[in-house]
């Protein structure tokens, strides 16, 4: 093993680092106080159908993109407006003046965002709709319906499996390494976790971006990701502590991110690659999904380079093994 | 060397059984990658009964199952999620509203016979609703004609055929809204003048339909088992010759109102059979003789969530998925084979095979792939890489510190296995909490990457050793240059 002076001393830098990760946690609780101060949002971050519950649908133009027919937001909402629906039962129809659409592809795809509708009511819809909107490609045609209570049982299930997996996690290092360890680890973990929410609150409140059940599957992603990456760091430091034990607890730390900064930059590097070729190359449906990974992949990089070993010394000191 | 090669002829093995594997079973895609829809139904308590618990979800499923078979929908499944809810997914179906009627509703079926002494309530009542009911039938939009055409009915008619029964409707509704008021009413109205329900669907062994002589509409037609045939015997009896008539129930609303001529008078009706002639088309004919064939549910319940996806929406998700998968894995690859030079190599030829056993066991095991699942894959191939960089870094290391190849190779593997495993280990941990606890698409996201992780624990430690070490049997490439850039080796200081 190589026990050579580091080239890399990351506790010369530990105050710019925390500076650093401070900040973008202040900006992210920042973007989630104000989407939660936003009247239209009045939730941390901005909730897509999966959560609030509504019924979705995507209808494909049968025209090239660029070709087709100009359409504006506001003809289609007016236009929904006047549609009638065939009544459900006893329950009263519901109202579509308040509908949000969304035109992507240069026009080509229209999204229309409702409240819950029944099966019938949301081919009504197609069906009326389709007259105006011209031609449609009916295999590009999709409808989703998600029941108001569904939504907040998968908020419920989303956040009791996140908070289950930290815990699980927890458990399992505290096993592996100790308490300590076991505590920064969930530190970085909160740390990476808050900034992808974080950015996704400004996307939310600057660009609209909505939060879905996929979301939550990259935040326990993220998580995941975080653990591991900040269990290769203290792995290092155990396994050379003998070795290097008459130093001080900083300069262990400074060894141990020198040998294995190489080992985090590649990885985080050869994961971010498949990732970016969903962001660029991938569907719509997984773009959000991949820039969420992303995000909390970088982030969860750094703070296993420059958060969660620079940490350690603060910890150490108090309690001495 | 004999046990390198001895692992290699298993991993070959293995690599080819893989194969085959994949290619008889293939890949079983989920709808959002095929096309087709997706129904959650609720099973909601009512009566006695609170919380619904396993049992009385079966029972439901059995019933549901069997309405199912009568739609004939191809390759269906319907799964039961949880202690309340069940999943039907039909692949390529890209209208789902009749399956949601069909399998939405209750269909209780229920004769009653009208209770004497209400001859006249009931001749103004069931007046008053076929009136109603052919002005909503043209008020109703068509797909011919979206927009309502104008109503034959000024509302004072409709006010003057109410008053004299004492309706009134909120006068602020729209006229389908006053409309729908109304025959709720008047429904409810006709019910409160039956008298208990002595014949039920649960006493049918057959329903069937058929077209009416007159005209284009089509009637229901029912078998009773001995006991419901003498039931609907002494039914029909006690009403024949008095004008009352007999109710036929569906769902508590009253879908049909028969009189019984006098010659029954002495035995009732028959035979054990009967029809509903209640305005049927061909279709809503076959949707009810589906229902009554299959039983009424034991508890109703509700459509909570509805998916469908287009066939080209799927296709276009595969393709750009498959595209940007591939494409992320070559460019990871090539860096790799740049960086890691020999072992490099190596590695991307053991991420070929990984790919290659992950996709045999989604095969074997008949994993249903969606789009996060396939997410999932791509994530879990990002550790499987982790695995080797942890590794050959680790090599590189040992070299630079002056030991010899096959010990480098050696100490590498050992020293980068706790590291290798407490990721793998925790990652496996989140999967675990995501599959338990997690619903619907997050469950698939977490089958792959969980088989991607167990798998990436085998083939890194494995497969990669077994074929660096066979590697290094050659002369030719047993040279540390094939794994450092000569600067980097202590001989170059």
């Amino acid at each position: 093993m190589s026990l050579s002076a580091p080239r890399f001393r990351i506790s010369r830098y530990r105050r710019a680092a925390w500076i650093g990760s401070a900040l973008a946690c202040a900006l992210s609780l920042l973007g989630m106080l104000l989407c939660w101060r936003n009247p239209t949002i009045a939730a941390p971050l901005l909730p897509g159908l999966d959560f609030t519950g509504g019924t979705q649908i995507q209808l494909e133009r049968a025209c090239a993109p660029g070709t087709c027919p100009a359409l504006t937001v506001a003809e289609i909402q007016a236009q929904l407006g006047g549609l009638t629906l065939p009544q459900e039962g006893q329950e009263r129809s519901p109202n579509l003046s308040s509908t949000g659409v969304q035109l992507l592809d240069a026009g080509k795809t229209v999204v229309l965002r409702l409240p819950a509708l029944s099966t019938e009511q949301g081919r009504a819809v197609v069906d009326q709709i389709s007259a105006r909107l011209g031609p449609l490609r009916t295999e590009g045609t999709a409808i989703n319906t998600i029941g108001p209570t569904l939504g907040s049982r998968l908020l419920r299930a989303s956040l009791i499996s996140l908070l289950v997996s930290f815990v699980a996690i927890a458990a399992y290092i505290s096993f592996r390494y100790n308490g300590v360890f076991a505590f920064l680890a969930l530190v970085c973990l909160a740390h990476d976790v808050l900034i992808t929410c974080g950015v996704f609150a400004w996307l939310g409140l600057l660009r609209g971006v909505e939060v879905d059940s996929l979301f939550a599957v990259s935040l326990i992603t993220v998580a995941g990701y975080s653990v591991t990456d900040t269990v290769v760091v203290y792995d290092r430091i155990r396994e050379q502590s003998k070795a290097l034990a008459n130093l001080p607890v900083s300069e262990q730390v400074d060894v141990a991110v020198d040998a294995t900064l190489t080992r985090s930059l590649y990885t985080s590097l050869t994961t971010l690659l498949p990732l970016f070729g969903l962001i660029f190359f991938g569907g719509n449906s997984l773009f959000w999904f991949a820039v969420a990974l992303a995000i909390g992949i970088a982030v969860g990089s750094w703070s296993s380079i420059g958060l969660a070993p620079t940490l350690l010394p603060l910890f150490s000191a108090r309690s001495p093994r | 060397m004999g046990r390198q090669q001895g692992w290699f002829a298993f991993i070959l093995a293995l690599a080819i059984s893989a194969a085959v594997v994949l290619y008889t079973n293939g890949l079983r895609l989920g709808l959002d990658l095929r096309g087709g829809s997706q129904l959650t139904l609720q099973v909601m308590p009512a009566g006695a009964i609170q919380q619904v618990d396993r049992e009385q979800l079966e029972a439901v499923k059995d019933v549901l199952d069997r309405r199912i078979n009568g739609l004939g929908v191809a390759e269906s499944t319907l799964q039961t999620v949880g202690n309340d809810q069940l999943v039907l997914q039909l692949p390529g179906e890209q209208d789902p509203s009749r399956a949601a009627k069909v399998l939405g509703t209750t269909a209780l079926l229920e004769f009653r016979a009208q209770k004497p002494g209400t001859e006249k309530q009931m001749q103004g009542l069931l007046t008053l609703k076929r009136q109603a009911e052919s002005i909503l039938a043209a008020t109703r939009p068509t797909p011919d004609s979206p927009a309502p055409p104008a109503s034959p009915l000024k509302a004072a008619d409709l006010a003057k055929a109410m008053a004299p029964l004492g309706i009134k409707v909120s006068p602020n509704a729209s006229e389908a809204d006053q409309l729908d008021q109304l025959l709720n009413e008047v429904n409810r109205r006709i019910l409160s003048l039956y008298g208990p329900p002595l014949l039920t669907g649960r006493d049918l062994t057959s329903a069937g339909r058929q077209q009416q002589s007159s005209g284009n509409s089509w009637e229901v037609t029912l078998g009773f088992d001995r006991a419901g045939g003498e039931k609907f015997a002494g039914l029909t009896q006690s009403i024949a010759g008095t004008g009352r008539v007999l109710g036929i129930v569906l769902d508590g609303r009253s879908i049909s109102e028969a009189t019984v001529g006098p010659q029954f008078k002495t035995a009732g009706i028959t035979g054990g059979s009967a029809s509903i002639s209640g305005n049927f088309t061909a279709e809503t004919a076959r949707d009810l003789e589906v229902q009554l064939r299959g039983g009424s549910l034991p508890l109703p319940v509700k459509i909570v969530e509805v998916k469908s996806v287009g066939p080209s929406l799927g296709a276009e998700n595969i393709r750009t998925s498959l595209l940007a998968g591939s494409a992320g894995l070559g460019l990871v690859g090539l860096f790799m084979a740049l960086v890691y030079r020999l072992p490099g190599l190596v590695s991307v030829l053991t991420l070929g095979l990984y790919a290659l056993f992950n996709l045999a066991i989604y095969s074997a095991l008949q994993v249903t792939l969606t789009l996060p699942g396939i997410a999932g894959f791509i994530l879990s191939v990002g550790m499987a890489v982790d695995a080797n960089v942890l590794i050959f870094e680790r090599v590189k290391e040992e070299l630079r510190s002056g030991n010899t190849l096959i010990r480098s190779i050696d100490t590498g593997f050992s020293l980068a296995f706790s590291s290798i495993f407490d990721g793998h280990v925790t990652g496996l941990i989140s999967c675990l909490a995501l599959f338990f606890l997690g619903t619907g698409l997050v469950k698939g996201f977490a089958v792959t990457l969980f088989i991607g992780l167990a798998l990436s624990l085998f083939t890194a430690l494995t497969c990669t050793r077994t074929l660096l070490r066979l590697l290094m049997s050659y002369p030719g490439l047993r040279r540390p240059t094939n794994f450092l850039p000569a600067s980097q080796l202590p001989s170059a200081l």
